[in-house]
Parts: C-alpha cells; structure tokens; sequence
C-alpha cells in the first residue's frame, strides 16, 4: 500500500514536471496551421503576448515597433506571439494581414477568447510578459505614444514593453509592472439577443 | 419639451410632478430617432439597434465607416457595430467621433456631424445592456452612397502624375503635388471636389493655386513633381482654393458665383498623411466643376491671423489675437480655422459697424488632426465698417502631450509642424474691389502681388531681415512685417 502509494506520487510528480500546468494548457495554431503553445513551460526567459485587432488603428500602427521588438528580444530567449481578438476573423484574411504589415513572430487566432479570458486582456495593442513561472510581470501598453483614445505624441517618452524585457533579461524587477493600454476595445462573445 | 406644466403648491401634486418630470427625461433620454417618432419607447423598453441605434449610425457614422472611405472599420451592419460598441460608445461619449470641433451654439453651418446628448446617452446604455439587436421590422433602410463623384462626373479631373508611397510609421508627411492647369485663358470653378486614392493614409488636402512659379521650382529641386513641406506649401504668393477632410461634403456655390483660376496657374495639392503601419501609395484626385453661367461674385479668400505670434516655452495658456477691417460689404460663405499643435481654442467674431457681435466660429478643444471648413448655411452678411476679432489660445507646456519639442521651447510662426499658427481662412464675397488698405478684399493676394513685383536684391534683403524662423521663405507675419518695413523706407523716401 505505502509503496503503491509512494510509486503513484512520484508519477505525479513526474507528470507535473514533465506536463504543463492546467493553467497553461493552451494549444493553438497559428494562422499558418502550426502548432503553438503560448504561457507553457518552455526554455524561454519570458513570454510577451500582445493582443491586436485587424482594423484597428492604434493595433496596425503599432506593427513596426513590434516588429522591432520581437526581432530584437527574440534573439534573445523572449517568445512573441500577436493575438487576434475577433473571433470571427479568418484565417486566410489574417494571413493578409500579417503579410501587410510584415509581422516577423507567430500571430494566433482566438475565436473562444482563451487567452483574451486567461490574460483579462481588455484592448488592442495590450502586452503582456508572463514569466516561465507563469507570473505576469508586466501587462500594459507597448509605448506611451497614445495618451488616450484621439491624443497621440509625436514620439513616444517611455518605451514600457521595452522596459520590463530589459528588466527581465538583466533579473531585475519590473519597475512599473502595470500600465494603461490605449486602443480598441476588445469586444467578447455576443451574448443571446433578447 | 420636458417643462412641468404643474404649478401647484401642494407638496403631494409637487412630488407627483417631479415623479412624472422624471419619467419624461427618462423616456427623452431612450427617445426614437426623429425618423421614427411614433414609437418612442418608454423607460423600462431596451434600447435595441434596430430601433434606436442604427438611425445614429447610418446618419453620422457609415459615410465614412464604410468600405473604401477613410474610417478605419465600416459601420453598416448590425454585426459591425456590435462588436465595436464598447469603443464607439467610449469615442462617441468622448465627442471624439463624429469629428465636429466647432461649438454648435457659434454659427450654423452645413453638413453637421454632432450627436445630441441624448442620442450619445442612448448608445451607451445600448452597449452596457448587451447590444440588442431588436426588431426586424425596426431597422431603417440602410444608407445609399454615391461611390464616386457626390456632384457627378467632373468637367474636369486632376491628379499628380504618378503615386506617392507613404512609409509605414513616424511622423505625418505633408506632401505637395504640383499639376500645372494648362489653361490659356482664366476660369471660374464653382465646385471642387477630392476623391483621396487611399483613404487609410490622407488626412487632408488643400489645393491652392500658383501663378508665380514658385512651386514648380520646389518641385523640380525634389522629385520633380512634388516636394515636402512642413504644413503649409513652402513659398507665399498662392491662392488657397478648396480644402478636405473626412466628413466634408461638397457643394456649388451658389448661383453666378465662381472662384477664378487663372490662366497658366498651377494646381498645388497639399497633402497630409497619417501613416498606418504599412507602406502605403496614393494618387488623389481632384475634380473640378466649371461655372455654368457668367459670373457676378468671385468667390475671394482671405485670412484673419494673428501678429507676431511668440509662445514662451513652457506657457499653458498664451492667448494670440488677430484683426481684419472689412472695408467693403462682404459676404462670407465659409471660415476654416488653423493652428498647429499646440493650439487649443479659437474664437472668430465680426462686430457690425452698429457695434452688434456676430459670433463665426468657435473651437473650444481645438485638433489639429480634424481641421476643416466651415460653411455657413446663411451666408454671413458683414456690412462695410465692420470688423473681424480672432482670440485663439495656445498650450507650450511639457504637458501638453502634443508638444512637438521636448523640452519645450519658444515657438514662433512658421510652416513647420513644430512652429504655429493662428489663421482663420475666409470664403467670401465683396462688393467692392480689392485695394490694397488691407482687409477683406486686400489680404493676401495684394500682398503677395507686392512682393512678386519687389526686384530680387530687396526681396533677398527683406529674407534676411525677416525670416525669423529662417524656413528660408516669409511667412505670414514675416511677410506683413517686411512689407510694412519697406513701405515705412518708401514714404521716408519720398519726404
């Protein structure tokens, strides 16, 4: 009994050494058809999901310093992945849309909004830098080149998404974990019509 | 319409008459369009799209939110609006859409796009209670628009000779195209008309009109038929002749009315580009309407700008002023403000020669992004003896998100989108020929007339003087302040 015991737990153990935790059960393909795996345990240092809307303005004017950036940290043991918040988006049309604007990592769909409800993303562009422990040490906006929805800066001040991947990469705490995301509000499911 | 028509003094009929006051702002409140008064809904019904939504929208929102127009998304359908009703109720609460900037108790003028407080009250409550569709039978017959021309087929259409690729991101580009006319005798347009070739990246157009070759230069030191600017057209001495921007709709002038172009001028579009991300091209359009009849009014623009525009750095509320005589009986048809970035108010009034204020325009959150013209649905009758008063307010703090220069620093009239300016541009007409006191029916054009007819060692001495922004050309203010500096040397050269 004890030994059984014992062999059951350490099969556990093993399991959960060796699987990912249910929390981070997300599976996905990416809109060319392979395999992604998001927020699961991997060698990476860190995790970055940014959730975008094709017609969004803020989202679509934000594609060259995502590309920036993903070129940039993922040659530095940092994952990307572009999230579509509408579910009704196809994959052909996304396809469109990651050659227009170029996006140099893997872009997901979502149609039942896992990630959008596992993260509480609530706008497009939203980043969100998860951590191998699966901690979100940052969430927030890419830059602070919106101020609020029709006021931009000609320039961005403070690169934030920038910030939190070199606080990361160099084992320092993110100094401003949180910030606020400007852009499209990400709409769920329709709810049944009265 | 909510007044209590209850004047008793009981305290019961007085709580019952505020009870029944309530329930008539309640019901306001969930109003039908006015396309549909007949079913008014009371309080406790749903606001639903079919009913109650979709008249805003199809109204002031789909002439742009549809495909191929300028607006990011379309809004035709019930599907589109819904899953964008959370950010359409928050930029319609904002007043950020539809774009109208101008105060709606200052003047009266076409083609207003402004939602009632009750109408934006409606669409919020439809996006916090789930976004019902509603009936069928509710839903109004969707919007027809002209996919082309909105006054027909042109006499005549001009476009730059070949595309434009706008670059993916940083700053906005302003680009100038020069088209020369051809004409070889003078002619009057009574409408002009832009069909941008791609929506996504043209934020607005001004076509202006270049008799003195000066554009033609910029262009063949450029690229050869376009050259960049900084906001303006980079040279003085060009008539503005129509402008664009999103929502505008075009229209004739009225009868026997015609705006001259003359022979052998050159078509100067200004465009300004937003960037959307990717690598865009575009080739807009220009559509001209010839004058059908013999002109009686030529259609004249002139400006009421500021004077020696100086914004200490730092400064959150510099206030700049500007004043034109109208020495003739004017008539004017429209008024298109003008700042840069840092502008934040502007307020345009004629005063009667009866000392009787007429308030033209007022822009109480001004936006550099949503600039555009504004036509009076009356004609502004402005007797001679009368007076045009601009007030306009600026912002050159670090706060002010916009502030083209970190940190900030003194800021000075100029082209460049990190300069300023303070103009209100004026359509009108004049019953008296122009003369060169200043004022309605002077202006610009007698200016620049002046200095095309100064020999190049003056004009080149007169640069150095003062061109204080050193753009290399005088601007506005710098012309104005040359002028009157070489007209000061010629009359103490005649005593």
């Amino acid at each position: 009994m004890r030994p059984a015991l014992a062999a059951l737990l350490a099969l556990l153990a093993l399991a959960f050494a060796v699987l990912p935790a249910p929390a981070f059960a997300l599976e996905f393909r990416d809109i060319f058809g392979h395999d992604q795996r998001p927020l699961e345990k991997s060698s990476a240092r860190a995790d970055v999901v940014i959730f975008i809307l094709h017609d969004c303005p803020i989202a679509n004017a934000f594609a060259p310093e995502i590309n920036r950036l993903a070129a940039e940290f993922q040659a530095r043991d940092i994952r990307f992945f572009l999230v579509h918040t509408d579910p009704d988006l196809s994959a052909t049309a996304a396809q469109k849309h990651a050659k227009d604007f170029g996006y140099r990592c893997p872009v997901l769909l979502d149609p039942e909004q896992r990630l959008v409800a596992r993260l509480k993303a609530t706008v497009t562009p939203e980043a969100f830098v998860v951590t191998p422990a699966g901690t979100t040490a940052y969430r927030g906006r890419i830059d602070d080149r919106f101020v609020e929805l029709g006021k931009r800066r000609p320039e961005p001040t403070r690169r934030d998404l920038r910030l939190a991947l070199e606080a990361i990469l160099a084992g320092q705490p993110v100094a401003e974990p949180v910030t606020k995301a400007v852009g499209c509000f990400i709409s769920t499911p329709k709810r049944s019509s009265p | 319409m909510n007044q209590p028509v209850l004047t008793t003094a009981s305290p019961l009929r007085a709580a019952l008459c505020n009870m029944l006051l309530a329930a008539v702002i309640t019901t306001a409140a969930f109003g039908a369009a006015p396309a549909a008064p007949s079913v008014a809904p009371t309080a406790d019904e749903t606001v639903t799209f079919n009913r109650d939504i979709a008249p805003i929208i199809f109204q002031n929102c789909s002439s742009c939110h549809r495909p191929g127009e300028v607006a990011p998304f379309s809004l035709l359908t019930y599907d589109d609006v819904r899953k964008r009703a959370k950010t359409v109720a928050q930029v319609v609460g904002e007043r950020l859409m539809p774009p109208w900037k101008a105060d709606p108790a200052v003047g009266k003028f076409h083609d207003v796009r402004r939602l009632s407080d009750d109408q934006i009250r409606r669409v919020s409550t439809w996006a916090s209670t789930g976004t019902p569709e509603g009936r069928a039978a509710d839903l109004p017959a969707p919007p027809k628009f002209t996919s082309e021309w909105a006054l027909g087929e042109p006499d005549l259409i001009i476009q730059p000779s070949e595309a434009f690729l706008v670059e993916a991101e940083g700053r906005d580009v302003y680009r100038a195209f020069v088209i020369p006319t051809g004409f070889t005798q003078d002619r009057h347009v009574s409408a002009v008309d832009f069909r941008p070739g791609n929506r996504s990246v043209v934020h607005h157009v001004i076509a202006y009109l270049d008799t003195t070759g000066q554009a033609r230069k910029l262009a063949a030191a450029s690229s050869g038929s376009s050259y960049a600017t900084g906001g303006g057209i980079g040279f003085i001495g060009a008539e503005w002749l129509e402008g664009w921007a999103p929502g505008k709709t075009p229209r004739h002038l009225p009868a026997r009315h015609g705006k001259l172009i003359p022979a052998g001028a050159d078509f100067v579009l200004q465009v300004h580009y937003h960037k959307t991300g990717k690598p865009e091209r575009d080739q807009t359009r220009v559509g001209l309407y010839f004058a059908k009849e013999p002109i009686d009014h030529r259609v004249l623009v002139s400006r009421v700008n500021s004077r020696g525009l100086q914004i200490p750095a730092g400064e959150t509320n510099h206030i700049a002023r500007g004043t034109l005589p109208v020495p003739g009986n004017a008539t004017i048809l429209e008024i298109f403000p003008h700042m840069h970035l840092l502008g934040r108010s502007m307020t345009v009034t004629a005063t009667l020669p009866d000392g009787r204020e007429i308030g033209m325009v007022r822009i109480p959150d001004w936006d550099y992004n949503w600039q555009r013209g504004y036509a009076y649905e009356q004609p502004l009758q402005l007797p001679r003896g009368s007076r045009i008063d601009l007030v306009a307010s600026f912002d050159n703090s670090a706060q002010n998100p916009r502030n083209p220069n970190h940190p900030p620093k003194l800021v000075r009239w100029g082209e460049q989108t990190t300069d300023e300016m303070c103009i209100a541009f004026l359509s009108y007409t004049t019953d008296t020929p122009p003369t060169r006191g200043g004022g309605l029916g002077a202006g610009a054009s007698a200016a620049a007339k002046i200095w095309q007819n100064l020999s190049p060692a003056l004009r080149a001495e007169l640069l150095r003087r003062f061109d204080k922004n050193g753009n290399g050309t005088l601007d506005g203010d710098e012309r104005a302040d040359a002028l009157r500096y070489w007209q000061s040397l010629r009359r103490d050269a005649g005593k």
